[in-house]
C-alpha cells in the first residue's frame, strides 16, 4: 500500500515540495467545505450525545449513497437517452447492440473509459491538471444535498438552500479554468477563458430570474418554495422561467451555448488534454449539472414534486426529464452562437429583461 | 471588347501575341515575352480586370518555360504568356505585388523547379518536406540547396508580444482533412494566417509523367474525392481536344447528367459539413442521406461510389443501364421536396443567419487578384461559369442557369450553393428529356497523341478546374499541370481571414468548400 502510494506520488508529482504544498492546501479546502456542510450534524453530536450521533450517522450514510445513486444513475440514463434522442433526430437508430435495444451501452462505455490509459502531456501544471476533474465534481454533489425529490425525500432542508446552490454552482467555472490553464494547451486555455466570461454573464440573469420566485414564496428553502406553489410559478412567472432556462443552458455549456468546448473551433475546449476517467469525470459533471439545473427549474417554476395521482418523486422526475429532453432537442437542432453574440445577448437583452421582470413582479405584489 | 484593347496595349509595349484556334489549343492568344517586360505586361492585364488562372512551368531541358494564364470574367478569352528562363540560374521577377494569388503559384514553381522569384515576400516550401534532395519536376536531376529548404519562415512565438501562435490542424475538426493553418492570434482575433499544405501531397503531376495516358486516368478521380467527375471530364476533354476526337452526342449528354448529379452530391456534402462547422450536427445526416441516394445511382452506373472511373477518352466506359433514368427521375422528385425542408430549417434560423450574414467578405477585387472561381465567386456577384463561358460536354446543347448573388458573405455563399442545387435539378430534368440515342463512344482508336500542348477547363462544384498538358508524341505526358479550384479559393483566405474572430474564421473557411487532396494534389 505504502509502496503503491509512493509510486503514485513520484509518478505524478516528482516530489516537488511546492506542488505538494499546493495539493495539501487544496485538500484542506475540500475538507473545510465538507466540515462546513456537516456542521449541524457535528454540533448535534456534541450537544445531544451518542444516540443522536447514531441516528444521524445512518441518515448521512443513506443520503450519501442516495446522492451517488442519483448522480451516477442519472448520468448512465442520460448518456443512453442523449444518444437515442440524437439518433431519432438524425435519421439513425442510436445504440442497439449492447443489451436489449442498447440499454447497457452506457455501462459498457463507462467500463471502456475506466480501462483507458490516462495520458498526461509533458508540460502540464500538474496540481491544477489533476485537481480540476475532482473539483468540478464537488459542486454537483453538494447541490444534490438540498434538492427535494419528494415530500420527505431530501438530504437536508437548509433554510438558505438557493444561496447554497448558487454559491456552489459558481465554483464550476473555476475548475474549468483550472483545467484550461493547467493543460498547457492553447485551445484549452481559450476554452477556459470563454467559460469564465460566459459563466459570469449568465449567472446574473439566472439570479435575477430566481429572485421573483423567492419574493412570491417568501423563503429561501427549496422545500418551502415547492410548498408555496398553489399553482406552478410558471403561470405567474413565464418570462422568469424562460430567462432561467436560457441561462441554465449557458451555465451548463450546452448547445447553442457550448462555446467553452466548441468542437469546430477549439477541438474539445478545456478538456482537450484529458483522457480516460479524467475526461469521464468532466462528462459526468456535465450531465449532473444538466440534471441539477432542470431539477431546479422544476422546483422553482413547475411545482416540484406536486402533482395528482402519481407519487411525488415520480412527478419530480417526469418534469425534470421533460426539461432535459428539451435541452437535448435544442442541442441537436441549433447551430452554435458566436462568442460576442452570446455575451451581448446576456448583457443587452437578458439582464434588462430580468430586471424589468423583477420590478414588475415587485410592483404587482405591492398592489 | 476588353481583349482587343488589351492586345493593342500589349502591342505598344512590344509584346506580340498571336491568335490561336481555341478549338485546338484551349486558349485564344499566345505569345512570347521578355523577362524585363513581364511586370509591365501583367500590369496591363491587371488594368483591364483580368484574373489569374494559374502559372505553369515546363522544363524543356534547354530552357524552362513559364506560362501565365489570364482570363476575363466578362470577356472570357484565355491568354497564355510564355517566358523562357535559363535553367542554370532561373530568376524571374515576381508578380505577387500585382496578383497576390500568383505569388502562391510562384511558390509552387519555386518548390518543384527551383525558379526563384525576385521580390516575392515569402518563398518558403508549401508542399514538400525538408528531406527532399532533388527538384521533383526537373527532367535532369538538380539538387536543392540546403538554404532553400525553408518550411515556415521562423514563425516562432514572440515573448514580448501579447499575441500567440496557434496550430489549427492538421488534425482539427473544422479543417476537414489534413489542412494546417498556423495562426497568429491576439485573444480571440486572428492576426495572421500561415498555411502549411502538403499533408496529402502525392505529386500527382510527377505521377502523370511516369504513367501512360490511360494509366494515369484513374488518378484524376483521386484528386477531388467529393466531385471527381469534373476532374475526369477535364482530363478526357483535354485529351479529346489534343487528339481531335469527336464525342457522340449521347455520351456528352450522359456526361452532363452524371456531372450534375455529382455536383449536387458535392454541394450536399458541403451543406452538411458547413452546418457541422457552425455547431449544428443534425443537418449533416439529412444531407448525407440525400447524397447517399446519388451515390447509389452512380454506383449502379459506374460501379464505384467515390472515385469513379467512368469516362473514357472519346466517350464513356459503358452505356446507361435500364433503371438509371427512372432512378434519376425519382431522385429529382425527392430532392426537390427535401430542398424545401432544408430551406425551412436552415435558411431562416436566427442563429445561422447571425453567424453567416455579413461575415467573411470576399469582394470582387480580392476575388480577381486571387483567382477565385466557382460558387464562391458567383456569391460575390460575378456571373462567371466555365459551363457557360467555355461550354464542354452536354453544356454545348443545354445552357445552365447561373446562380448569382451580390454580397460576397458566407450567407450568400450558402444561398448560391442551394440555388445551384435547384438549377442542377432543373437542368437534369431537361437533359433527361433531351437524351438522344446513338453510340456512347467513338470508334476512333488512338495509341499516341500528337505533339503539342492543350488547355482544358471544366466547372467543378468548387470552381474552375484547369488542366494543361504538354505532349511530346510519346505515350506518356511530357508535363501535366492541374489548376485546382480549392487551392486558388483557399489562398484568398490568408487575406480575408485577417482580423476575424476565430469563430468567424472557421465559418469563412467552411464556406469556401475546400477539399484538401485536391489542394495538395
Amino acid at each position: 500500500m505504502i509502496k503503491w502510494l509512493k509510486r503514485i506520488y513520484q509518478e505524478y508529482f516528482n516530489s516537488d515540495p511546492l506542488q505538494v504544498l499546493l495539493l495539501g492546501t487544496g485538500a484542506l479546502l475540500v475538507l473545510l467545505v465538507l466540515l462546513a456542510l456537516l456542521y449541524p450534524f457535528v454540533r448535534g453530536a456534541f450537544e445531544l450525545g451518542l444516540s443522536y450521533w447514531g441516528k444521524d450517522f445512518i441518515r448521512l450514510l443513506l443520503s450519501i449513497v442516495g446522492v451517488l445513486i442519483v448522480v451516477f444513475g442519472n448520468a448512465l440514463i442520460l448518456v443512453y437517452v442523449e444518444r437515442k434522442v440524437a439518433g431519432w433526430m438524425q435519421l439513425r437508430i442510436g445504440p442497439k447492440e449492447v443489451g436489449p435495444s442498447g440499454l447497457l451501452q452506457s455501462i459498457v462505455d463507462a467500463i471502456k473509459l475506466l480501462g483507458k490509459q490516462l495520458l498526461r502531456p509533458r508540460y502540464v501544471d500538474k496540481p491544477l491538471y489533476f485537481l480540476a476533474p475532482i473539483l468540478i465534481f464537488i459542486p454537483c454533489l453538494v447541490t444534490m444535498v438540498v434538492i427535494p425529490f419528494d415530500h420527505n425525500l431530501q438530504v437536508r432542508d437548509i433554510n438558505v438552500g438557493i444561496v447554497l446552490i448558487l454559491a456552489f454552482s459558481a465554483l464550476t467555472p473555476i475548475s474549468i479554468f483550472m483545467a484550461g490553464w493547467g493543460s498547457a494547451n492553447k485551445y484549452a486555455l481559450l476554452g477556459g477563458m470563454r467559460s469564465i466570461s460566459q459563466e459570469i454573464a449568465y449567472e446574473i440573469p439566472m439570479v435575477l430570474s430566481i429572485i421573483p420566485v423567492v419574493m412570491l414564496s417568501g423563503t429561501f428553502s427549496l422545500k418551502g418554495i415547492v410548498e408555496a406553489q398553489k399553482i406552478p410559478f410558471i403561470c405567474l412567472q413565464p418570462i422568469g422561467f424562460l430567462i432561467y432556462f436560457i441561462s441554465a443552458l449557458a451555465e451548463t455549456n450546452r448547445t447553442p451555448f457550448d462555446l467553452p468546448e466548441a468542437e469546430s473551433e477549439l477541438v474539445a475546449g478545456y478538456h482537450t488534454e484529458y483522457s480516460g476517467m479524467r475526461f469521464a469525470l468532466f462528462f459526468l459533471a456535465e450531465y449532473t449539472n444538466v440534471f441539477i439545473v432542470c431539477a431546479l427549474a422544476t422546483i422553482f417554476f413547475l411545482g416540484g414534486y406536486k402533482g395528482p395521482l402519481l407519487p411525488g418523486w415520480v412527478w419530480f422526475f417526469i418534469k425534470t426529464y421533460i426539461l432535459i429532453f428539451m435541452m437535448m432537442w435544442f442541442r441537436w437542432t441549433f447551430p452554435r452562437v458566436r462568442f460576442d453574440q452570446l455575451l451581448n445577448f446576456s448583457w443587452n437583452f437578458l439582464i434588462p429583461l430580468a430586471m424589468l421582470n423583477l420590478a414588475v413582479t415587485g410592483a404587482l405584489m405591492k398592489i | 471588347m476588353v481583349s482587343a484593347k488589351l492586345l493593342k496595349d500589349l502591342q505598344e509595349m512590344g509584346v506580340e501575341l498571336q491568335e490561336v484556334p481555341y478549338e485546338k489549343k484551349g486558349y485564344c492568344f499566345d505569345g512570347q515575352l521578355e523577362k524585363d517586360k513581364l511586370l509591365q505586361a501583367v500590369e496591363a492585364f491587371d488594368h483591364y480586370g483580368y484574373f489569374i488562372e494559374d502559372i505553369v512551368c515546363v522544363d524543356y531541358v534547354e530552357n524552362l518555360e513559364l506560362i501565365y494564364h489570364f482570363n476575363h470574367w466578362e470577356d472570357p478569352k484565355r491568354f497564355s504568356l510564355r517566358l523562357r528562363v535559363n535553367p542554370e540560374d532561373p530568376e524571374v521577377p515576381s508578380i505577387s505585388p500585382i496578383y497576390p494569388g500568383g505569388g502562391w503559384h510562384e511558390r509552387e514553381i519555386h518548390e518543384f523547379f527551383g525558379v526563384s522569384f525576385k521580390g516575392h515576400p515569402n518563398l518558403s516550401f508549401l508542399f514538400l518536406h525538408p528531406e527532399i534532395e532533388y527538384y521533383p519536376l526537373r527532367k535532369i536531376p538538380v539538387r536543392i540547396p540546403e538554404e532553400k529548404k525553408k518550411i515556415l519562415q521562423g514563425k516562432m512565438p514572440d515573448l514580448e508580444e501579447e499575441a500567440f501562435w496557434i496550430n489549427m490542424g492538421p488534425q482539427h475538426p473544422s479543417t476537414h482533412g489534413v489542412l494546417r493553418l498556423f495562426i497568429k492570434m491576439r485573444g480571440e482575433f486572428v492576426e495572421e494566417i500561415e498555411p502549411v499544405l502538403g499533408y496529402m501531397h502525392r505529386m500527382q503531376e510527377k505521377m502523370a509523367e511516369m504513367k501512360s495516358y490511360m494509366q494515369y486516368y484513374p488518378n484524376t478521380a483521386r484528386l477531388d474525392y467529393v466531385g471527381p467527375l469534373a476532374f475526369s471530364m477535364c482530363y478526357c476533354g483535354a485529351m479529346e481536344r489534343l487528339c481531335e476526337i469527336e464525342v457522340p452526342e449521347r455520351a456528352e449528354m450522359i456526361r452532363l447528367i452524371t456531372l450534375e448529379l455529382n455536383r449536387i452530391a458535392s454541394h450536399l456534402l458541403w451543406l452538411g459539413t458547413y452546418l457541422l462547422d457552425l455547431g449544428a450536427a443534425t443537418p449533416y445526416f439529412f444531407a448525407f442521406q440525400d447524397r447517399e441516394a446519388i451515390l447509389d445511382i452512380l454506383e449502379g452506373l459506374t460501379g464505384s461510389r467515390l472515385t469513379y472511373c467512368y469516362y473514357r477518352i472519346g466517350g464513356l466506359c459503358e452505356d446507361l443501364n435500364d433503371s438509371f433514368l427512372k432512378k434519376v427521375e425519382e431522385f429529382i422528385h425527392r430532392m426537390k421536396k427535401n430542398l424545401k425542408i432544408y430551406d425551412d430549417l436552415v435558411t431562416g434560423n436566427a442563429i445561422f443567419v447571425a453567424r453567416t450574414k455579413g461575415i467573411g467578405l470576399i469582394d470582387k477585387e480580392v476575388a480577381r487578384r486571387f483567382g477565385l472561381t466557382g460558387p464562391n465567386l458567383r456569391a460575390s456577384g460575378v456571373a462567371y461559369d466555365v459551363r457557360v463561358s467555355e461550354p464542354y460536354a452536354g453544356y454545348k446543347f443545354l445552357r445552365p442557369k447561373i446562380a448569382l448573388l451580390e454580397g460576397g458573405f458566407c450567407y450568400e455563399r450558402y444561398l448560391v450553393r442551394i440555388k445551384e442545387i435547384e438549377n442542377s435539378l432543373n437542368l437534369l430534368e431537361e437533359a433527361l428529356k433531351r437524351l438522344p440515342d446513338g453510340p456512347f463512344r467513338t470508334e476512333k482508336k488512338i495509341k499516341k497523341p500528337p505533339v503539342g500542348d492543350v488547355y482544358f477547363a471544366t466547372e467543378s462544384p468548387r470552381g474552375q478546374v484547369g488542366i494543361y498538358i504538354v505532349s511530346d508524341g510519346s505515350e506518356k505526358p511530357y508535363r501535366l499541370k492541374w489548376r485546382s479550384p480549392s487551392f486558388c479559393n483557399f489562398i484568398s483566405f490568408t487575406e480575408i481571414g485577417k482580423g476575424m474572430l476565430i469563430a468567424d474564421a472557421v465559418a469563412t473557411l467552411g464556406s469556401l468548400d475546400l477539399v484538401v487532396p485536391e489542394m495538395d494534389r
